[in-house]
């Protein structure tokens, strides 16, 4: 069971009250139909999933329901960073 | 041995127990006498009850071997029916008046392994029982009686057990001396503090020492310590709560059994009327989530076994178990003991066997020259000890009657000369400790194996903790009050307090022996290993030698399996079952690895442990659903005509949490005459149905079309004031996500629409997109769900209804024509209006506040009263909106469908500025297949044929192999309107396939032929709802 | 330990429907805060997890940029077009009088009762009065605000209020709990 700062409500709090948006910065293709099928297919389908640091998008579901990032290890689990939407650190 | 209620085993004086408060007690129906402050275990000791179970594999005698979680024998279930609590250790259920303990005694596999019945041998499972194929099953059903498992509950569990989430600064894992003295200098200095043991008393060795603290009893000294702990403010004493998980970033449970000790069923006490105060219940056992800032885990140590040949025998057990009962429960199991050890500490259970008056045959040291000064006590209080000597073999037949003890070589690992017969009627025996180190492994530090400790010790803390005293391989009492204070005191400073912290003052320990005076607690010499005692015929000939008592795993067996190839531990553990108990091999395990060792040359440590895992101890069901049964388990959301439609009788239908009206049966009706009749009213008049379930977000800003226009596949810039459209949600795989109307309410505002199940996924989906990809949109979204209740008139006669009782719209078609929206007045109440319909007919659906909901509902009920107002539920609102053909996301579609699949191409503007989501996806080749599943209707041939929802669809009633698929049906009804049946159901290429007959298969080799039609069965021109 | 059958260690009152208005806006501009201290008579509190209480209204901090404001109900369509009256550029006011069901757990094992419904440290040291928390309660969510005195708000939704109530009814059992008829407004 995690707990996350919440940079917004400024506190820790449970896993329970998040939501996990799987990996973060996964931008929207400017011009979608400029892709190829497999460009497309790859904005669509494929995600990372190391062992070891990830960038994840989390939503405080429960609290003031933003979205932000998390730089979490997924071998032990420790957060590293949690940061707001736009940056990257 | 005879057994009479008088307690033979019981000692005059001594022990913590209560002798004016003796308590009656049965053991499989025998009745038996103990007293207040006894376990279930110390009570049958005293009662010279030497059996307590059958062996799992071999059906053996077994006797009590510890003195806590540790214990592998002593299994019990307490109670019958469905109050019973199957599989708890006897070691650590208190005594109560009436406790009724059956053990799990069946006779154990041999009784139905026949022709294995000799051998038994590591992998027995794999090798006797899975072929051929399909017997385990037969052997299983008999495995599982024979293996006594025990029995489970029959019926509801009546008690009640709940949670309790809590935070701390520090939380003390065990109450012993070094818990006890973490808690206090963090205690003090004004942490928050959880203190959890798993006994009913604090102090854990402090309770039965012999070392004087501060000039008076250990036992005195915890007191003391518990006192002050109870008076910080910011303490939590729990005691019989065992921390059993200890799980990711510093997150841990604790089961606190909190009535388990005064019977089966806690009574409810009685309420009081007059101040109205309910019932009391008090939670059986409560399941505590704990996030703690730092840990102490201070769990202590587990006395390890001598592996010898029959050390199985009733009247073999652990030193410092025979130690807590004589001095903890004042219970002397047998007359004459044989101590057998390798290390100093075992030498406690000689001298306190000793004090209580009765005969130590000889100490038995596989050392050969002990010369500590415990040693030196039993040698002055006149106990014979023989050094270099191992304990070989216990003699007996269901209980211990004798040993065999022999001469070993320095190492302890051959004979150096013959054995010899010792006579004795119990076996103490100790080969060292084995450090607690569950949790800490848990938490996920890796144990090393210490060469000097003989012991697993804690590897390097993963997680905020620190382990102390015996946990962490340290054994004296002084060493273990002072790791603990510091350990208590960094937690503390880590956690919230900083530096500065208040000194622990260590209490000064003595000792006074009965023959030499010892100033200080006696220093204890090195021990030595020794992990399996050697015996005149080879381990695979010599008596069993056990190694995991409850899983009947023996010494031949490990050694068995390395022979076999098995090398990694965790393959050995799955291979002959070693720690697969209910103990997890709390007993057995480094033995094992230890055994495994040397059968495969190498040192422990590469060896290695297996993982340990949650629960430390088992934990019951009910404590883990804690209040979360019955209405509790899950939500129910209610509207605010819930009451009514209660009141009406109305059969309900679970959407996602929502409580919603399936149909309202009238006395005598059956579900096919009730909806049938609400049908005919919309069609015919005019039908009311709650609608408040539907999601609603209210959407605000200057960019708020530009957002809807992105989100949805139709245009939204152009859509004009007071107007409604429909609209399609996709993902963007091009999928359709959901589906609804929205509003446009202002200049700027805009009201959305969701399916009942999926509102919340739709607000966060919208959240998603404005948050991270579209943060330069000026746009907020607000979830106007729970505000407003909705009432929907739907039939011909709708308006007529709704014109007596609402002020301030224009209701006629063409002031407020179809896919409008107006605001108004009804029954008094400020209302939205929207004049959309999923029925088809002419319809309004009235939205007002949650909390006037009732009202207006009850006004329309009155006005609509003369043209026959019909309330109808959803399941005749979902054969209304199949007459015309209208989906429902998640019945219709299931994840995969485009909205061209679902004849929803009409829906979708391909040329808007931005896209939308989910566009690009649409001309992916897939989607553009021509066999693609598309919405059809079908019109069974019999007319009184309702399909199935789900049926396959077939081109022809050949069902052989490969018989090919060609759909499925998605909704199917009876419609009373065209009295006939109809069907929804996605068909492949579909839309060119009108006119055809299929066939839907049903169980039982029938078969219902079916046309395939256009899915609009009703008013295809839509002529109605824009009546 | 106060875990003796004490008579009505907790209390539960479902209280009146309140008015209730969902206000977002950005903190940073001047003309928001006056506009929202013109309308209801107090600032939006802008440190995370607090609320404001003056007169008749409440304002909840929600998110950066939300609030609720709550007040006796009646009187929220007039305020809510004050706000629309007041307010410029980019806002949202919505009226979610409707969406909200008020209770009001009191009593010296009232915190016990939060800490069996959610995970949330309710302690008076990171929780003191003054402070209000969205956070899961049950198997729903929960605003929960800490008056002095071991008094709670609990605002929760309408759809959910029966369920809390039984809930909070299971849960404050073992302490004795009165529940009251629901006050006036």
């Amino acid at each position: 069971m995690l707990q996350i700062h919440c940079p917004y409500c400024q506190g820790l709090r449970s896993e329970e009250e998040f939501a996990y948006g799987g990996e973060a910065h996964i931008r929207r293709p400017a011009d979608p139909g400029a892709l190829t099928d497999q460009a497309w297919g790859e904005y669509l389908h494929f995600r990372k999933n190391p062992r070891g640091l990830h960038r994840e998008l989390w939503q405080h579901a429960a609290g003031c329901r933003r979205y932000f990032n998390v730089l979490r290890d997924t071998v032990s689990y420790e957060i590293l960073k949690v940061y707001p939407i736009g940056e990257k650190p | 041995m005879a057994v009479s209620p008088s307690q033979p085993w019981r000692l005059a004086v001594g022990g913590r127990i209560d002798r004016t408060k003796p308590l009656r007690f049965t053991f499989d129906g025998r009745s038996l006498q103990g007293f207040a402050g006894d376990t279930l275990a110390s009570a049958l000791l005293a009662n010279g009850v030497d059996v307590v179970g059958r062996s799992f594999k071999y059906g053996r005698p077994r006797g009590i071997v510890g003195q806590g979680a540790e214990e592998p024998n002593a299994i019990v279930r307490l109670g019958t029916g469905a109050a019973s609590v199957p599989n708890l250790r006897a070691t650590q259920v208190q005594l109560y008046e009436g406790l009724a303990a059956h053990s799990n005694a069946k006779g154990g596999f041999k009784r139905y392994a026949g022709a294995a019945a000799g051998l038994l041998p590591a992998g027995f499972y794999y090798k006797t029982f899975m072929a051929p194929k399909g017997l385990w099953m037969f052997w299983e059903r008999r495995l599982r009686h024979a293996a006594g498992f025990g029995e489970a509950p029959d019926g509801p569990d009546p008690d009640c057990y709940d949670k309790l989430n809590q935070h701390c600064d520090v939380l003390v894992a065990g109450g012993g001396p070094a818990g006890l003295a973490a808690a206090l200098t963090a205690g003090r200095a004004g942490a928050r503090v959880i203190l959890a043991d798993e006994r009913a008393e604090f102090g854990g060795s402090l309770l039965a020492s012999k070392l004087r603290l501060n000039g008076g009893a250990a036992a005195d000294w915890a007191a003391q310590a518990v006192a002050e702990l109870g008076a910080l403010g910011e303490v939590t004493l729990l005691r019989r709560s065992t921390v059993f998980g200890y799980y990711d970033h510093n997150f841990l449970t604790i089961l606190e059994r909190r009535t388990d000790h005064l019977g089966l069923v806690a009574a409810p006490q009685e309420g009081d009327p007059a101040t109205g105060a309910a019932p009391m219940k008090k939670a059986r056992q409560r399941l505590h989530r704990v996030r703690a800032k730092q840990v102490v885990l201070a769990t202590g140590a587990l006395e390890r076994p001598l592996v010898f040949a029959n050390n199985d025998l009733p009247g073999v057990m652990l030193a410092s178990a025979l130690s807590t009962y004589v001095n903890g429960y004042g219970v002397a199991p047998g007359r004459r003991l044989l101590l057998c050890t390798a290390n100093d500490h075992a030498y406690h259970a000689a001298l306190d066997w000793r004090r209580a008056g009765r005969e130590v045959a000889a100490v038995v040291d596989v050392r050969p020259n002990p010369q500590g000064a415990l040693v030196k006590e039993a040698l002055a209080s006149g106990i014979e000890v023989i050094g270099g000597h191992g304990l070989i073999e216990a003699l007996g037949g269901r209980r211990v009657q004798g040993a065999l003890i022999a001469p070993l070589d320095a190492a302890g690992l051959r004979l150096a000369g013959p054995g010899q017969r010792m006579d004795c009627d119990l076996i103490a025996c100790s080969g060292g400790w084995s450090p607690a180190i569950h949790l800490s492994s848990q938490a996920g530090a890796k144990p090393h194996w210490s060469p000097d400790a003989s012991a697993f010790l804690p590897g390097t803390p993963r997680q905020a903790n620190r382990s102390v005293g015996a946990a962490a391989g340290t054994w004296a009492l002084a060493d273990c009050l002072r790791d603990g204070a510091q350990a208590g005191a960094e937690a503390a400073a880590l956690a919230c307090c900083g530096d500065g912290l208040p000194p622990f003052q260590e209490p000064r320990i003595a000792w006074r022996g009965t023959a030499s005076a010892l100033a200080n607690e006696p220093p204890e010499e090195p021990q030595q290993a020794l992990f399996l005692a050697p015996h005149p015929k080879p381990v695979s000939r010599a008596p069993k030698q056990f190694v995991d008592l409850q899983l009947d795993v023996t010494a031949a067996d490990i050694e068995l399996a390395a022979r076999e190839g098995y090398e990694s531990v965790e393959h050995v553990k799955r291979y002959t079952a070693l720690g697969f108990g209910t103990d997890q091999g709390k007993l057995g395990n480094v033995n094992g690895v230890a055994i495994l060792a040397r059968a495969l040359g190498q040192d422990i440590g590469a060896t290695g442990t297996t993982v340990f895992r949650p629960p430390y101890t088992p934990v019951t069901f009910g404590a883990i659903a804690g209040r979360e049964q019955g209405e509790l388990l899950d939500p129910e959301r209610r509207t605010a005509m819930h009451g009514w439609h209660e009141a009406q009788g109305a059969a309900w239908e679970n959407v996602g949490r929502w409580k919603r009206p399936w149909h309202y049966p009238k006395p005598g009706e059956t579900m096919r005459q009730a909806v049938d009749r609400e049908c005919l009213a919309v069609r015919n008049g005019v039908g009311i149905l709650d609608a408040s379930t539907l999601g609603k977000i209210d959407i605000q800003g200057p960019d708020a079309a530009v957002f809807l226009d992105r989100i949805y596949t139709g245009g939204f810039l152009k859509l004009g004031l007071g107007r409604c459209r429909y609209g399609l949600m996709l993902k963007e795989n091009g999928t359709i996500f959901d589906d609804g109307v929205t509003a446009r309410l202002a200049e700027r505002r805009y009201l959305l629409h969701t399916t009942t199940g999926n509102a919340e996924a739709v607000f966060a989906w919208l959240e998603l997109w404005r948050q991270t990809e579209w943060p330069e949109l000026q746009v907020y979204c607000t979830s106007v769900t729970d505000h407003w209740a909705t009432a929907a008139l739907a039939g011909p006669r709708a308006r007529a209804v709704l014109q007596k009782v609402c002020r301030g719209i224009d209701l006629s078609a063409t002031a407020f024509p179809f896919m409008a929206v107006r605001c108004g007045q009804v029954a008094g109440v400020p209302a939205r209006v929207l004049r959309i319909s999923f029925s088809g007919e002419l319809s309004f659906e009235v939205n007002v506040p949650a909390h006037q909901g009732q009202r207006v509902w009850d006004a329309l009920l009155e006005a609509g009263a003369e043209c026959g107002i019909t309330p109808y539920g959803t399941e005749a609102m979902h054969v209304l909106r199949a007459e015309k053909g209208f989906i429902i996301v998640g019945q219709d579609t299931d994840g995969s469908m485009t909205p061209d699949d679902m004849g929803l191409g009409w829906a979708v503007r391909p040329n808007k500025v931005f896209g939308f989501l989910g566009d690009r996806s649409l001309s992916l080749a897939d989607h553009q297949r021509e066999d693609r599943l598309q919405l059809v209707g079908l019109k069974p041939l019999d007319a009184r044929s309702v399909i199935p929802e789900g049926a396959q669809i077939l081109s022809t009633t050949d069902v052989r192999p490969p018989a090919a698929m060609q759909g499925h049906v998605t909704s199917s009804y009876f419609s009373a309107v065209l009295n006939r049946s109809i069907a929804l159901a996605m068909l492949k290429g579909g839309r060119r396939r009108m006119g055809e007959t299929v066939h839907c298969p049903l169980t039982g080799g029938q078969f219902i032929a079916a046309q395939v039609v256009n899915p609009v069965f009703y008013d295809p021109d839509g002529e109605r709802q824009r009546a | 330990m106060s875990e003796q059958a004490n008579a009505a260690a907790v209390t539960f009152r479902r209280e009146a429907t309140k008015g209730c208005l969902n206000l977002r806006g950005d903190p940073a501009d001047a003309g928001f805060q006056q506009g929202v201290a013109a309308a209801l008579g107090l600032n939006p509190p802008l440190p995370p997890c607090t609320f404001h209480q003056a007169g008749d209204a409440t304002l909840y901090w929600l998110a950066p940029d939300e609030w609720l404001a709550m007040m006796p109900d009646g009187v929220q369509s007039e305020r809510e077009e004050e706000l629309r009256r007041v307010l410029h550029g980019h806002f949202s006011v919505v009226d979610v009088s409707g969406a909200y069901q008020l209770f009001r757990l009191a009593g010296p094992d009232a915190q016990k009762v939060l800490q069996k419904s959610s995970p949330y440290d309710f302690h008076p040291h990171p929780f003191a009065p003054g402070s209000c928390v969205q956070t899961v309660f049950g198997k729903t969510t929960a605003l929960v605000a800490r008056h002095p005195s071991d008094v709670f708000d609990l605002l929760v939704r309408t759809s959910y209020a029966d369920y809390v109530h039984r809930w909070v009814a299971a849960a404050a059992e073992e302490y004795g709990l009165a529940t009251e008829a629901a006050s006036h407004p």
